[in-house]
């Protein structure tokens, strides 16, 4: 047992602090949103990557750092705690790139490592339907071969970031024989977002944002050599990835500056002449966020330790998840309500304090409970996988 | 980082979880609950065999020189068994507030045979109110010539009555220097008198100790006269962290023992555990008993390095204190009518769960600590 990060580990912490001290104090780049589209630069993944940065965790021979995942959260802990904009290379590096490395073809690791790598690819997930959520061996979108290609009809939802990628990753229903299990039917394709044929629709959330889409596909062309994997192999191919996207510290981090603000706020105000700092039931209230922030990050650590040691976590990966999500989910209705009235000003507003932060993470809140898995799938998965109960 | 027991750790955890199955059946758990002693004097002599109570000590002192994390290896253990032993008051309470605080003399008159297993010995800390608080304490010692007298009473005072040694927390007058002054006396000093209570976990664990005119001299004060309460504040992590890992066991167990029950129990005709709510609840459990391992060993982890970890016990008391008790609620939602009877081992958790969530602080008192940490 040894809890202690290496020296290296804390020199690296360092220099990413160092790092974005500097890009931060460039005032160029669009820091400090507390979700993934409002933080969106590709010059700024440029400069991450320059420094090496993307692909911290893949093997050397993708042109990765082969560094550990370990020192992989000791980097993402420190972007997010700037709440740095990492939209542009974000999904490429956490999860399209391990897909990649682990399923495909030659050509395709060739053609895209590269392209993440460099911040020249911005990638979506296309997974999710209007008829496939949790269940999304459901997906209706389907792939037919036709010669060399693929042609790739239906539609897609929820997709985020789907307005700016110029690369999809899209699920597809490629096997139609009915007695094969839906689970063998599907195959991972990766889809030129410009492709003709191909329909973008923005949705509006709660927030007032446009971070997701509905996307539509209508005899999109593509070449067969852009199927990742094995054909029918994808449904598979997902459960890994997601075990990996999973085991990030995304969900605890992303909404940091709250957990920040809500501090500063009991430190600096008064109520009644006296300083919230000194009433019980706030000391209470903030130091329980604590505690579980505290609990949640040292699991992060754990399921990156276990990553470290050549393990696929599946039932910790959702476990750490669901701790996370769950935390997050309540870090700013306990910050809203803390602050009382001032806790409703939006960003914008007269009077707003910090910006209105507070306010919208709480309308971001409903979301962090449902994306990569709501916390019921997730809680599915660690009594069926971690405990051995009630298994299919 | 490395979350994993190494070799020696897990040896330990398996010895010491094989040596509680044979020695501390349920049966044995369940007489000593309504045993007087309210521990089993075979049992206990046999840990001492094994050199248990010598495992935080030095070798100068009798000790193994071992690691905070053995210790808290046997006390998740002990958790899980359930057993009431005076381990925690003889070790915790009294050896390691000897050795952090004790003079030479002291050390080697006493603590040497704490760690011999050779005396059961305890800590009168807090008055009749039950609060840990310096105000709340409820002996006085007087300054008399050369010597003090002790009077007043403090209460849930575990194993007093069994105790060789208790050492006494007790308000020194303003003559002799303001503040508490700690005392090593004999249980069986005149002057005091020892009442067992009925609590939620049995009828001879905790205890009040009247005093009247209890004669001490100088030679007994631990520590500095009047500086007692910055002798515990510097105890209270290893306090809070060894009660922590005891959760952590306790919960594991109430844990098992529920997820057998779904296991087997047959309702609509298939077992608990096949429908989803079942699932979410064990799930629910065991995202407890796995946060909460981790929160305690990284504490005693801090410990065994000798690192400040103020912050961390009291993280890992507040959230394992708190989480043995949700797991018991579970577990009796689960387990229905069975686990509400005696028969049925889970009450044992139960009971210890609620005395572990109020032990030496519950989440509201280490939570106090944690805003103070992060700077309010």
């Amino acid at each position: 047992m040894d809890f202690k990060l290496t020296e290296k580990q804390q020199q690296f912490r360092e220099e990413v602090r160092d790092f974005l001290k500097a890009e931060m104090a460039r005032g160029i780049y669009p820091f400090g949103s507390i979700h993934l589209a409002g933080a969106l630069s590709r010059e700024f993944s440029k400069e991450v990557s320059r420094k090496g940065w993307i692909g911290l965790a893949w093997p050397k021979e993708h042109g990765g750092q082969g560094l550990g995942y370990t020192d992989r959260i000791i980097m993402l802990e420190e972007m997010f705690r700037m709440a740095a904009p990492m939209a542009y290379h974000y999904m490429g590096d956490r999860q399209v790139g391990p897909g990649l490395i682990h399923f495909g073809s030659d050509f395709l690791k060739r053609e895209f490592l590269p392209k993440i790598l460099n911040a020249d690819a911005c990638f979506a997930l296309l997974f999710s339907e209007p008829e496939a959520g949790s269940d999304l061996a459901n997906c209706k979108t389907t792939a037919v071969e036709e010669g060399d290609h693929f042609i790739i009809n239906g539609q897609k939802i929820w997709t985020s970031g789907g307005h700016y990628a110029e690369c999809g990753w899209v699920l597809a229903r490629t096997n139609f024989d009915p007695s094969i299990s839906k689970y063998n039917s599907f195959s991972e394709i990766i889809v030129d977002m410009k492709s003709p044929g191909v329909t973008i629709r923005p949705i509006i959330n709660i927030v007032g944002a446009h971070s997701f889409n509905e996307v539509f596909f209508d005899n999109v062309k593509v070449g067969k050599g852009y199927l990742v994997g094995k054909k029918d192999n994808g449904f598979r191919q997902i459960m890994t990835n997601l075990d990996y996207e999973r085991a990030g510290i995304d969900r605890l981090m992303q909404n940091y500056r709250v957990k920040e603000v809500l501090l500063e706020y009991v430190k600096t105000n008064k109520r009644n002449g006296r300083p919230l700092s000194g009433d019980t039931l706030i000391r209470d209230t903030v130091a329980k966020i604590e505690v579980e922030y505290e609990v949640a990050r040292l699991f992060v650590y754990y399921v990156a330790s276990l990553l470290d040691q050549g393990k696929i976590p599946s039932f910790e990966a959702a476990m750490g998840k669901t701790i996370c999500t769950l935390f997050e989910a309540k870090l700013a209705d306990v910050a809203t309500t803390l602050m009382g009235l001032p806790g409703l000003l939006m960003p914008g507003s007269p009077e707003a304090l910090f910006d209105g932060v507070v306010c919208e993470s709480y309308l971001w809140s409903p979301s962090y409970t449902l994306q990569g898995g709501t916390v019921e799938v997730l809680k599915n998965i660690i009594a069926q996988r971690g405990l051995k109960i009630g298994g299919k | 980082m490395d979350f994993n027991f190494n070799e020696d750790q897990r040896i330990l955890t398996d010895m010491a979880r094989k040596f509680f199955e044979k020695e501390a059946p349920k049966s044995l758990v369940r007489e000593t609950m309504h045993d007087r002693k309210g521990y089993s004097p075979p049992m206990w002599q046999k840990m001492g065999e094994l050199g248990w109570m010598g495992l935080a000590f030095d070798e100068k002192y009798g000790g193994y020189g071992g690691s905070f994390l053995e210790v808290a290896i046997i006390f998740e253990e002990m958790g899980r068994a359930a057993v009431p032993t005076p381990f925690f008051s003889t070790v915790i309470l009294s050896g390691l507030l000897l050795q952090d605080s004790g003079s030479e003399e002291l050390k080697r008159k006493h603590l040497t045979k704490i760690a011999g297993g050779e005396c059961i010995s305890t800590l009168a800390l807090v008055g009749k109110s039950g609060v840990y608080s310096k105000e709340e304490i409820g002996l006085e010692a007087k300054a008399v010539g050369d010597h003090y007298l002790i009077n007043g009473a403090a209460s849930f005072v575990p194993y007093a009555h069994v105790a060789d040694n208790i050492i006494c927390a007790a308000r020194t007058s303003p003559a002799s220097g303001e503040g508490v002054t700690l005392f090593i006396i004999a249980g069986k000093a005149e002057g005091i008198e020892i009442i067992p209570l009925k609590t939620i976990v049995g009828e001879g664990v905790d205890c009040v100790v009247n005093m009247r005119d209890v004669k001490v001299n100088q030679g007994q004060i631990l520590g500095e006269p009047g500086k007692g309460w910055e002798c515990i504040e510097r105890l209270w992590p290893k306090i809070a962290v060894a009660l922590s890992c005891k959760c952590v066991g306790g919960m594991k167990k109430a844990m098992e023992l529920t997820i057998a029950h779904v296991n087997e129990r047959v309702q609509f005709g298939k077992p608990l555990a096949a429908l989803q709510v079942v699932q979410h609840m064990c799930a629910e459990m065991f995202i407890k008993s796995e946060t909460s391992r981790h929160a305690a060993y990284h504490a005693a982890w801090l410990i065994s390095e000798g690192l400040d970890c103020e912050k961390e016990a009291a993280i890992a008391k507040a959230w394992c204190g708190e989480a043995f008790k949700d797991v018991t609620k579970i577990a009796h939602q689960l387990t229905g009518g069975i686990g509400f009877t005696e028969e049925f081992d889970l009450h044992l958790y139960t009971k210890n769960a609620k005395n572990l969530e109020l032990l030496f602080g519950d989440g509201v008192f280490h939570r106090n600590v944690v805003a103070g940490r992060v700077g309010l």
